[in-house]
């Protein structure tokens, strides 16, 4: 995962363009959602559904699987929506750690998972913004300064550290199957992820209380 | 190295969900009793919330999203094959009360259709908590010969939970089956389980009335000398959101 040209530091996000649920709209979606609002479902899909669908595709390495895990995820939210007007956690994240764990437990269940994976390495990594979505304004997107933001804390990581977290968060490959994929043993997988989390908690903590 | 620093090590390795499969089963145990582990790791959680938006958004195919809100919006109730059930009791309930108090000996039948009406009203008590629920968790107990099971149904509406306990045989003498809720400060003592091999044991708990968010719930094997608000027996189940 390089960095992007033009990438800018944690504190240098550009403002211009910048476009985001406000907290009370946040808010005002929640309540519509706990109401069982169909339409605030709707709106929910169309403002997650391009972060979702990005974590999963690139776990997955399958459109349709990871469609299929999205559409699940948005079930599930549905079906839960009485607990939505618990504010404690951002809808967003919420959703993305439903639907990585999904997409982990998929993976987890292919038995062939290397080949998976080398269709994974052929997809592309972290996918490059331009290329599935060139035709989408971006930085209009809902999100998009949150996404430069992880990015660029990402691209501030050590080479070793920002693969270690590759493989691991956005792969969910195991602690024995990161050893093995990188040929370095399991102890140094730990430290290395061990030391990118502790910087990542650090550069992300200013966007902990951010919304869509 | 202590033991504690193995959890300590391995914190971000759970958030990462990167732990092999014995290992996250030893760490979520843990968890249930390191009141600093579980704080760190929420806290880990919350740092890192975000992470997942490192990767680029992709654009949806047009109409994604009326597709998939008619796909959900369209889905029958999961609880609809429960209300048959329901309603095939409450009718027999009601009949059985019925024919009861047609007969000569009507002043013990009425105290036998009052009891009756009283399980009635329970069974649709606990029936409404099984039909809100939001969320629906369950995890295997083993126990030597025999293969258990916790299942639990949350429904935030109510703030009750409906608890069945089943496949364990009855506690051993000097032992109580125990259920914890576990919370964000710590595990909250609740109710003893009456366990009987051949049948589920039913609870309808109410949240316990701690300020800290409730975060999963365990169940424990304790001497029945320990009255203390820690679990310091064998842990048997438990289940975190």
């Amino acid at each position: 995962m390089p960095p992007r040209p033009g990438d800018a530091g944690p504190s240098d996000v550009p403002s211009a363009g910048r476009r985001r649920l406000t907290l009370a709209g946040e808010a005002s979606l929640r309540r519509r959602l706990v109401a069982r609002d169909e339409q605030a479902l709707v709106e929910l899909i169309e403002v997650a559904s391009p972060w979702l669908l990005g974590v999963t595709q690139s776990m997955l390495s399958d459109p349709d699987e990871a469609e299929e895990v999205v559409l699940q995820v948005f079930a599930s939210a549905w079906d839960r929506a009485g607990s939505l007007g618990d504010e404690h956690e951002s809808l967003l994240p919420w959703l993305l750690r439903i639907a990585r764990n999904r997409a982990i437990d998929r993976l987890r269940r292919r038995r062939r998972w290397r080949l998976k994976l080398a269709r994974a390495d052929a997809y592309g990594e972290l996918t490059p913004p331009s290329a599935p979505t060139a035709e989408v304004d971006e930085a209009g997107r809902p999100g998009w300064h949150v996404h430069e933001s992880v990015h660029a804390a990402l691209a501030a990581l050590p080479d070793e550290q920002r693969e270690a977290v590759r493989l691991a968060y956005f792969r969910g490959l195991t602690h024995s199957e990161i050893a093995s994929e990188l040929g370095i043993p399991m102890g140094t997988v730990k430290t290395r992820l061990r030391l990118a989390f502790g910087k990542l908690r650090v550069t992300l903590a200013h966007i902990k209380d951010w919304v869509l | 190295m202590t033991t504690h620093d193995w959890y300590v090590e391995n914190r971000a390795g759970h958030v990462a969900r990167s732990l092999e499969p014995a290992e996250e089963r030893t760490f979520r145990d843990h968890l249930v009793r390191c009141d600093e582990c579980a704080r760190e790791v929420a806290r880990l959680e919350r740092e890192l919330a975000w992470l997942p938006m490192g990767v680029a958004p992709v654009a949806p195919a047009p109409g994604l999203a009326r597709r998939m809100a008619g796909a959900i919006l369209d889905r029958p109730s999961r609880w609809r094959r429960y209300l048959p059930l329901g309603a095939a009791a409450a009718v027999a309930l009601v009949a059985a009360g019925v024919a009861l108090a047609g007969s000569d000996e009507r002043r013990d039948l009425r105290v036998l259709l009052a009891a009756r009406e009283q399980e009635l009203v329970a069974l649709q008590d606990t029936l409404s908590v099984l039909r809100q629920a939001h969320q629906v968790l369950q995890t295997r107990i083993s126990m030597g010969d025999h293969q258990g099971g916790l299942l639990i149904f949350q429904d935030a509406g109510s703030h009750r939970w409906a608890v069945i306990v089943h496949g364990l045989p009855p506690a051993p003498t000097g032992s109580v089956y125990q259920f914890w809720f576990i919370t964000e400060t710590g595990m909250v003592r609740s109710v003893e389980v009456d366990a009987e091999t051949r049948r589920p044991a039913f609870l309808t708990l109410p949240m316990p009335g701690v300020s800290a968010p409730v975060m999963g719930a365990a169940l424990t094997m304790e001497p029945v000398v320990n009255r203390s608000s820690e679990p310091r027996g064998v842990m048997l189940a438990h289940v975190v959101f």
